[in-house]
């Protein structure tokens, strides 16, 4: 009797998940599906009828086309710095014990546990009062920069939490230079970790609206032409765009959780390598 | 944790130590990014090139076999043209250029498009540069009721760009009967299925007009306080389902919104595919409005924005912009234009209002910067933000 | 001579208070420049400090010896990403503060007077005290609801998705790589009142009983409260469900093996073993929930009506419509802090490991 309600409780816990799964998917199905759409006026946003238009002119709205270029600057600009500066600090934090790291640890939190829209208005806040920037490109790129750099530090920390720093020891012992035994050694094995905090760093800026909204001045971002379109009219293309990033970070994830599963496999054939010789 | 082997930790620190150190050259950073920033936009070269920020689906668009007004304004004057369609809210573009031209920089759009009020304030801010008017002798055919209007007093800041009505629009499949009167916008029976526009001249104004207060003639908060009342009984009581831009078109088709007020160029456009959206000027009347083109402060190309805006005062060039976008052109001569293009369109009360029509409606008055903030202040109250 | 070198290694064996010292110098002087504490020629003589500390945190790297090196190592890694945010995180904070307790020269002015003017604060609360309340309602309710929904999922995944586990994760995030906003917008169609779910709960009759618990309000689902707490919960979802599933993936299922040995039943042992493994992610998952979504102004942007705004939709309007910076900045700086001692309460409680 017991064993049998259990069981029935299995099954319901399985169905609540599967229900989980279609409520997520639920908008994305709508977005994807009305790419194919082919509007009546304006708004796409009664289904009409089948049409592989867009998709053959994705690039057709030329101010969308210019946004998306725009963000695509931004986050690559803002992403490979933020990275270098994050995971200079993940270095820190897990290759050294030193004083003030509980407290460094607590401030690349605060980012996090403050609501983007008070980043926002405080980033413009500061750059309201002052002659040095313009509203443009460079404050976006600045506020960007400033909530990738705490994803980025604890996501590399977390990811080379488990990292064996007597390797390098080992590399130096066999005659390596701390130059060579940085790019063959140390640089290889956390790479992993770095491109994975940079992706979500990429994606993070790509889509982001609320601090880049405070900061934006008269400059268009994707997500900001969205929210401005939304007012007016959403076009079909903003669909299609939008399914390409998903079908893109998608497949970028595929290749990543690929990727990673042979870095594992490498690094411990790696490991091995290099703790042979240690032995003897 | 490597205290065995001090020699070698010590070089490989060394190293370390080093690229920390390297690390203090990131403060020079935000003054390179400012130097990549600086090559931003700008025209350079022989070529000229012009920016002109607009709202969104204002120009009629290369497409099905016809040539947009910006590509056959490039094929003819050879001026690089960017066309933006960043202009979609007047108040948010003016936060958005405030602490540029405010401080006496210049933004990257040669022309931009306030509505007619929101051109008054930056000509009055001293934002806008003076049109190159000899540049433009199409300037003659503006029509005669925008000459020197209330909010360019002397005429020459700005030119109008495409002008309009509001009045209520309707989805009769909702609402079940024809509308007439502002008083149904209150009508209990559409409780939560009305809208409203966050254009608070529009809004305000056809209150005002239902309430018998004539908008052209307020001067202070007090002479507008009962239309403001009443849009905030409505709203407490739940009538308003939302303050929206050009988005309650989308709220109309789907029937989200049985009536709301709306403009008369966009419920044409949608007219077209949904025949049971439609618009009607109240009984009370209506309001009237223009967007401009102006010129901000220190743009970077002045002759070109005089060729664009020449271009587009040619008769023949703006009854094609009218074909699409169907709203009040002010220029002469259209109406022969489009009855070439589009005999049925130009006979269009809505495009080209008889006099009948045109006596019931009314232009917001031009407020003096405190009741003007007043009434901002107020509305803001109201949409809920 | 003995003296010096003396003195020299004293200095280098505290290199790492030197470092450290030095980091935090540095830090504070880029906010007194950014969030404007000086004027004049004190602005020069901050920047000579600035300039001072960190050449010399060099010169004592190069002549300290290994010793000191190792020790102002992890320093100098820091102090890049370090003082970007000192200046453009905490001198941000500062001038919001003081912009708060400003007044504008005039309406239109980007000139502020600071005046002491909690006047600002006063508006804050008397005009916007409704859309306080309705962003940390609508907040703690959608927290709630993440955590129903996305604590069944997150272990139905780590639990029994099997070598299917890192795929289902996946699909678990794939949604969010789509834009935020063309998420959100997307709902708004699906919710319409003409949409597939009121059609769908009108046929099933399900209209009377939503009615009746205010789901729905009149035959609407759109524009309504439930509809914006429903945004707030699908939007911040993940950040539930990711933490939770973490620390589920760690328990060691020969634990709750163990319980079943016992004689526990499962319900038993998951109360006793499971859930009290899993709290910390439930914990940290309701800070990244609830902080995000108590300042968010998208939702009831979109799936709102009039009565239904939260802070953030003030901030924003005061701010980027009514270019009312000073009481924007006090809305802003009051849900800083009320968020900050929330969250200060939970880290004094949890700690903040589990945050990353």
């Amino acid at each position: 009797m017991m064993r049998k309600r259990t069981k029935y409780g299995r099954y319901a816990l399985n169905v609540f998940a599967g229900l989980g799964l279609v409520y997520l998917f639920a908008p994305i199905f709508f977005i994807v599906a009305f790419s194919f759409n082919k509007p009546n006026g304006n708004f796409n946003i009664a289904w009409q009828s089948f049409t592989f238009d867009n998709w053959l002119h994705p690039f057709a709205e030329q101010s969308l086309t210019r946004a998306l270029w725009k963000s695509l600057e931004i986050a690559a600009v803002s992403t490979f710095i933020s990275t270098i500066l994050g995971s200079l600090i993940a270095v820190a934090l897990s290759r050294y014990k030193f004083r003030g790291s509980e407290g460094i640890n607590l401030f690349l939190v605060l980012p996090l546990t403050t609501p983007e829209i008070v980043l926002g208005s405080s980033l413009a806040t500061l750059f309201l009062g002052q002659n040095f920037i313009d509203f443009g490109m460079v404050t976006i790129i600045i506020a960007h920069i400033m909530f990738q750099v705490s994803f980025v530090a604890l996501t590399v920390r977390a990811r080379i939490r488990g990292f064996d720093w007597t390797l390098e020891q080992a590399a130096q012992d066999l005659g390596a230079t701390p130059f060579r035994t940085f790019m063959k050694v140390t640089f290889p094995l956390i790479l992993p970790g770095i491109l994975a905090a940079a992706l979500l760093a990429f994606a993070l800026s790509i889509d982001d609206f609320i601090i880049t909204f405070f900061n934006s001045g008269p400059i268009q971002t994707f997500p900001l032409q969205i929210y401005g379109a939304s007012r007016v009219r959403i076009p079909p293309q903003i669909n299609v765009l939008a399914s390409i990033i998903l079908f893109f970070s998608v497949a970028i994830l595929m290749a990543g959780t690929i990727a990673g599963m042979r870095k594992s496999a490498e690094k411990q054939a790696t490991a091995k390598k290099f703790k042979l010789p240690l032995r003897k | 944790m490597s205290a065995n082997t001090p020699k070698n930790t010590m070089t490989r620190r060394q190293f370390l130590a080093r690229s920390g150190a390297l690390g203090a050259l990131g403060l020079s950073l935000p003054a390179f990014l400012a130097a990549c920033g600086g090559t931003e936009g700008g025209g350079g070269g022989g070529e000229e090139s012009l920016f002109f920020d607009n709202w969104p689906l204002y120009i009629d668009p290369t497409a099905d076999g016809l040539t947009g007004t910006v590509d056959r304004f490039m094929a003819e004057t050879g001026v690089k043209m960017t066309y933006g369609e960043g202009y979609n809210d007047n108040n948010e573009y003016f936060a958005k250029i405030q602490p540029l031209l405010g401080a006496g920089k210049s933004i990257e759009a040669d022309i931009i498009a306030p509505t007619f009020w929101m051109a008054g304030r930056l000509i009055s801010l001293g934002w806008t540069e003076k049109l190159p008017k000899d540049l433009i002798p199409n300037f003659a055919n503006i029509e005669d009721v925008y000459v020197n209007p209330t909010w360019d007093p002397t005429g020459e800041y700005s030119m109008p760009w495409q002008a309009g009505t509001a009045g209520i629009a309707y989805n009769i499949d909702v609402t079940g009967r024809e509308i007439k009167s502002v008083a149904d916008l209150f009508d209990p029976e559409f409780k939560g299925k009305i809208g409203m526009l966050t254009e608070m001249r529009d809004t305000i104004g056809l209150i005002c007009m239902s309430l018998g207060i004539d908008p052209s003639k307020i001067t202070s908060f007090e002479d507008a306080a009962p239309a403001f009342e009443k849009l905030a009984q409505a709203k407490a009581d739940g009538q308003i389902r939302a303050f929206t831009g050009n988005d309650y078109a989308d709220d109309l088709v789907s029937g989200n919104f049985a009536a709301c007020v709306g403009w008369s160029g966009d419920v044409l456009q949608l007219g077209k595919d949904s025949p049971n959206v439609r618009f009607v000027i109240p009984e009370e009347g209506g309001t009237s409005w223009c967007d401009t083109m102006v010129l901000p402060k220190g743009l970077a190309n002045s002759t070109a924005a005089a060729k664009w805006m020449n271009f587009c005062y040619d008769p023949v060039q703006a009854a094609q912009i009218t074909q699409y976008v169907q709203y009040l052109s002010p220029v002469k001569g259209v109406r022969d234009e489009l009855a070439k293009l589009d005999p049925e369109l130009a006979e269009n009360p809505l495009l080209f209002p008889d006099d009948e029509s045109s006596a019931r409606l009314r232009s917001f008055a031009t407020l003096t910067e405190d009741v003007e903030a007043k009434f901002d202040e107020e509305f803001s109250a109201i949409t809920g933000a | 001579m003995t003296e010096t070198v003396e003195r020299n290694n004293r200095i280098a064996r505290n290199a790492d208070r030197v470092g450290l010292g030095a980091m935090i110098l540095a830090s504070i002087c880029l906010v007194a420049l950014g969030a404007h504490w000086v004027s004049g020629p004190m602005v020069s003589v901050i920047v000579l400090v600035l300039v001072a500390v960190i050449v010399g945190v060099l010169v004592l790297a190069y002549t300290g010896g290994p010793e000191a090196r190792r020790l102002l190592a992890p320093y100098g890694l820091l102090k890049p990403g370090m003082l970007w945010l000192a200046l453009f995180f905490l001198a941000p904070v500062w001038s919001l503060l003081r912009i708060s307790l400003s007044t504008k020269e005039s309406r239109f002015s980007v000139n502020y007077n600071f005046s002491w003017a909690f006047e600002n604060y006063t508006k804050a609360f008397s005009d916007f005290g409704k859309q306080f309340e309705h962003a940390f309602v609508y907040a703690a309710i959608a927290t709630v609801l993440t955590i129903l929904i996305g604590y069944p999922l997150a272990y139905v995944i780590a639990f029994r998705g099997g070598k299917y586990k890192n795929i289902l994760l996946g699909l678990v995030v794939v949604p969010f790589f789509t834009s935020y906003l063309i998420r959100t917008i997307a709902w708004s169609t699906i919710l319409a009142d003409r949409g597939i779910v009121v059609r769908a709960l009108n046929a099933v009759g399900l209209e009377r009983l939503f009615e009746w618990m205010h789901i729905m309000d009149n035959g609407k689902l759109l524009n309504t409260p439930a509809a914006v707490i429903g945004g707030l919960t699908y939007n911040f979802l993940p950040f539930m469900l990711l933490p939770i599933y973490v620390s589920l993936e760690k328990i060691d299922t020969n634990l709750v093996n163990a319980a079943g040995d016992l004689y526990s039943s499962a319900s038993r042992a998951f109360r006793k073993v499971v859930l009290p493994l899993s709290i910390p992610g439930v914990f940290a998952g309701t800070l990244l929930t609830f902080i995000p979504a108590a300042g968010d102004f998208v939702n009831a942007q979109f799936l709102g009506n009039p009565n239904t705004s939260m802070i953030g939709n003030s901030i924003q309007d005061q701010f980027l419509k009514q270019n009312n910076y000073p009481v924007a900045s006090a809305m802003a700086a009051v849900l800083m802090v009320s968020i900050a001692t929330l969250v200060l309460l939970y880290t004094r409680i949890f700690g903040t490991e589990d945050l990353a």
